[in-house]
């Protein structure tokens, strides 16, 4: 007689259950609502509209919908923008940091320093120091003598985008400098004294050693990242709330805007599964990048 | 050698001395303003903290130093002027990211238990895919939480929070984890074996004391995750029964007015504890982020 | 009494083999060492013994328990690895305690214990050290120290030696022979190192791709080597081969060689070759001397007259590079004189310690 052998689950699969477990209710559940709620018309004040299949009417209304796509042009430059400077600071901070001699752990903690910040403070925070009125930067330029008038930091629209950069910027690039830091650190000295004695210029040497031995931890450091690029979104409404005027707003603000403000939540939902879109693409490219870097250096095992 | 040649070579020397020279002043100049565009506007919301709001608001800009301790009178207060329950707000933030990161690291350290011991099929697109969940935006996530919350009745409350915070915080916590459980040599947990131990006494009597350092570190992680939140929980909390202190810094601003005295107080209430936590685990914090995630 | 037996064990890593049909009887008190090439499924038997690698198939019997399903913690085996795996977290004391601690002894017993086994491996003055404040030789001597405290049945090493230098690894060789006399536990010790397995060995397990190629004392592995794989892997310099093809001659035949040179087929495989079969014919460096300075020229010797290419001083004696039959082989000059590259000497080989090995399955010719 032959029975199908009951088997335990493996080992692995029991110790990774609570997490699926508590991912699955607490995270995938609610998105798969969201994603059939994108397919109606629903409001909050009206239940009712729950019920109601729209097909992917939301869905062609927002990409028809140039406020929309505005909002989502200016998350992808703001994004662009910020994360390419964020990686050029923090390479630039963490070299300077790897040739002090003296000192260097103190700089090293204060670098972590934005790190801890929540990004509602750091909203806060730039909104106080960007403020037309009473703000540390127009201030100090009255102060000194720069400038009678008080610059519009928060309200002109290219001055507002360069403010909710600026705060972003502020807020992230830590990570980035203490990640690549890690890298100089771990990095082994012989291959660069190889390339001194071969003749490279400092240049060279940091062209040709240096930075592909760094490709992993700028990877780490730029999947980590993506991991909370919408992170942005506290820091924009607190800032700016998208205003003055839509000029700073971003898909993330936009989606809030109509889910909560309007109450629309179908075609708030709609632009949500964009973003988390966005979102994932962006740590599953950075992912890939880190895979095949790793490998390319022999981290890998 | 010959006079001329001599001459030359110091010429060298000097140009390179100067030039190392100029180099190492560009090195102190580009360190000294990273270090204050980092340290200024976290030195001026302190300051602030301790002028009067007369002061804050003077036009033109008062520069001289004055000490008040209003807005922290103010705050701990309680209910009086501006009437923010900060205490309440405090307790609430401590409840819910301390039992928050309990959860998660008991969940997430399993999790990353399994990735860093044990070897099966499709383990990297396993592990990419708990970290996809963590990258889904807070604020595309608290509609659908809303109206799910709202529905359960665990809207406004400290477990409802909780929850979403653990599941925020285990996809992270099992990277971290497992970065750290990798670091350990197999042999220890097999000489343990063969000591005599079980599997749970080995973990728990060998493994878990080696990866303290690192556990602690990402439990500290998840802590501040929790504390720092606020898309999600600006919209799953109301009352003072369940606000955290982030949400509760929105209290400060009116609809056209912000009081900016108190609520750089209740930063700076705000970003102590973070501060105090994160210094004590820099360490392993980097040392984890580096080491775990997809490998082999 | 407890002797360890292996009957059949196999490992398979999803399609890969890594040990295939492993059988063994090793008696109480033995010492026996696996040794053979990186990758030849020694370490896998090893851990299947100790019960940290699940067994594909086949039995492993711990005195008359088969083992096959009991975690490790009741085979009641002691095992020192390969980077001596010590708990960070713990002093040495409370490393070497922590095996009767786990199974619920008194403090006192511990106690008493641990200063036995620190007595005996001199660690008195580490035991509230940790183990990132020691030398590798001190580590290494406390892996052994919590191998000992339990007293278990058998012994297990997983390369203990291998991250010590070379005067370190002589003396702890010596440490885990005279451990050994003093307990008289069953040992089963892993190692790459055919010294180490010369040396420490009651019998040497050869293995390689998963099974095991040839059993035997190290005299028995080294005299009379199963194959010629055995006889290079045993023995340094490696036993000298030389290709060649069976001819007719007088008594007994003789082997030809790719420049036409010719010896006489060896004591061993005399009367056991027929003419046109491809040999390797074998003989170690020590059966190749020159006249005067030898161990031994009568009996069944040859006398050849070689050039020198090379010479190797040790001390006691020299090795000599030259060529046999168009191969490069070593020689050995015992008493030694200095010897200047090209200059020609007469030899003796001693035919009766040569070898004859089949060219095309390798295992060696007897009759």
């Amino acid at each position: 007689m032959m029975f199908p052998t009951l088997r335990r689950p493996p080992e692995w699969l029991l110790l990774l259950m609570p997490a699926f477990f508590v991912i699955a209710a607490v995270i995938l559940m609610p998105l798969v609502f969201s994603l059939y709620s994108s397919f109606t018309p629903y409001r909050l004040t009206k239940p009712d509209t729950l019920w109601k299949w729209i097909g992917t009417a939301n869905y062609q209304k927002i990409l028809t919908d140039g406020k929309f796509w505005a909002a989502f042009g200016r998350t992808i430059l703001f994004l662009t923008i910020v994360l390419n400077l964020e990686l050029l600071l923090g390479l630039a901070i963490a070299l300077m940091i790897s040739r002090v001699t003296r000192g260097q752990r103190t700089l090293r903690t204060i670098l972590m320093f934005p790190m801890m910040f929540s990004p509602i403070l750091v909203g806060f925070q730039f909104k106080f120091i960007f403020n037309d009125n009473i703000g540390l930067v127009n201030n100090a330029l009255q102060s000194l003598g720069f400038t009678n008038a008080a610059a519009p930091w928060l309200v002109d629209a290219k001055l507002a985008m360069f403010s909710i950069m600026f705060a972003e910027i502020w807020m992230s690039t830590s990570i980035f400098a203490v990640l690549l830091l890690a890298g100089l650190f771990a990095m082994p000295q012989d291959p660069l004294e190889a390339a001194k004695v071969d003749g490279c210029t400092p240049w060279q040497s940091f062209r040709h050693i240096t930075l592909p031995f760094l490709t992993p931890f700028i990877f780490i450091a730029l999947t980590i990242r993506s991991l909370d690029v919408a992170r942005a979104y506290d820091v924009v409404q607190i800032m700016t709330g998208g205003g003055p005027a839509r000029r700073t707003e971003l898909v993330w603000t936009l989606m809030s805007r109509t889910g909560y403000v309007d109450a629309r939540m179908g075609i708030a939902n709609a632009m949500g599964y964009v973003s988390i879109l966005l979102s994932i693409l962006f740590t599953l490219y950075f992912f890939r990048k880190l895979s095949a870097a790793r490998a390319a250096i022999g981290m890998s095992d | 050698m010959t006079a001329a040649r001599a001459r030359e070579k110091t010429r060298a020397e000097r140009t390179h001395r100067r030039r190392r020279l100029a180099l190492r002043l560009l090195h102190f100049a580009g360190l000294f303003v990273t270090m204050c565009v980092i340290c200024l506007p976290g030195l001026w919301i302190v300051l602030n903290s301790f002028r009067p709001s007369v002061e804050i608001l003077a036009k033109p800009p008062d520069w001289t130093p004055s000490f008040t301790l209003e807005h922290y009178r103010a705050m701990f207060g309680g209910a009086g002027e501006g009437g923010v329950p900060v205490f309440r707000y405090f307790r609430n933030s401590l409840v819910i990211s301390l039992s928050s990161t309990v959860i998660a690291i008991l969940i997430g350290m399993s999790g990353g238990y399994a990735f860093a011991r044990y070897r099966f099929r499709a383990k990297n697109a396993y592990f990419v895919g708990l970290m996809l969940f963590r990258a889904v935006p807070g604020v595309a996530l608290s509609l659908p939480l809303f109206i799910i919350f709202a529905r359960v009745g665990i809207i406004d409350t400290h477990f409802g929070l909780i929850l979403v915070y653990v599941a925020m915080n285990v996809p992270f916590t099992i990277w971290l984890t497992d970065g750290f459980f990798r670091q350990i040599p197999r042999e220890l947990r097999e000489a343990a074996e063969i000591d005599g131990c079980t599997k749970w006494q080995a973990f728990w009597r060998v493994e878990f004391p080696t990866a303290r350092a690192g556990v602690a570190s990402a439990a500290i992680f998840a802590f501040l995750t929790s504390w720092n939140e606020f898309a999600l929980a600006s919209q799953l909390t109301r009352s003072a029964e369940s606000k955290t202190l982030p949400v509760g810094l929105l209290d400060f601003t009116a609809e056209f007015t912000i009081n900016w005295g108190g609520m750089c107080a209740l930063a700076v209430l705000m970003i102590v504890p973070a501060l105090v936590l994160t210094f004590l685990v820099q360490k392993h914090l980097i040392s984890g982020l580096t080491f775990g995630g997809v490998k082999g | 009494m407890t002797a360890v037996t292996l009957s059949g064990i196999v490992k398979r890593y999803g399609g890969l083999l890594a040990v295939a049909g492993v059988s063994l009887d090793i008696r109480d008190g033995e010492f026996v060492v696996l040794v053979g090439p990186s990758g030849c499924g020694k370490s896998t038997t090893l851990r299947m013994i100790a019960g940290l690698e699940e067994i594909s198939e086949g039995e492993v019997l711990i005195g008359d328990r088969v083992v096959n399903a009991l975690p490790p913690r009741e085979r009641n085996v002691s095992m020192v690895f390969q980077n001596y795996a010590l708990y960070p977290h713990m002093t040495v004391r409370e490393n070497l305690g922590f095996s009767l601690k786990i199974a619920g002894a008194d403090a006192a017993t511990v106690a008493a214990a641990v200063d036995d086994a620190a007595a005996i491996l001199a660690l008195g003055d580490l035991l509230e050290r940790r183990p990132a404040q020691l030398s590798g030789g001190q580590r290494q001597r406390v892996a052994m120290g919590r191998a000992i405290v339990r007293r278990p049945d058998v012994f297990l090493f997983d390369e203990p030696l291998s991250n010590l230098d070379a005067k370190l690894r002589s003396q702890m060789r010596v440490e885990i022979k005279k451990l050994h006399q003093k307990f008289g536990s069953t040992v089963v010790y892993v190692t790459h190192d055919q010294v180490e397995a010369m040396t420490l060995a009651d019998r040497i397990v050869l293995m390689r791709d998963g099974v095991v190629v040839q059993v035997g004392t190290p005299l028995e592995l080294f005299d009379f080597p199963a194959d010629a794989f055995v006889a290079t892997f045993i023995g340094s310099p490696p036993m000298n081969l030389v290709d060649g093809v069976v001819g007719e001659g007088d008594g007994g035949g003789e082997v030809i060689f790719a420049d036409s040179s010719r010896l006489p087929v060896p004591v061993s495989a005399r009367g056991g070759v027929s003419a046109g079969r491809r040999v390797l014919f074998g003989f170690r460096a020590d059966s190749l001397m020159p006249r005067g300075h030898s161990v031994r020229e009568e009996g069944d010797v040859v006398s050849l007259r070689l050039a020198v290419n090379l010479t190797e001083p040790l001390g006691t004696e020299t090795l000599l590079f030259t060529e046999v039959g168009g191969a490069e082989v070593q020689g050995k000059m015992f008493n030694p004189r200095p010897v200047v590259a090209g200059e020609v000497l007469d030899f003796c080989l001693l035919l009766d310690r040569c070898h004859l090995f089949d060219a095309e399955t390798s295992a060696a010719i007897r009759v």
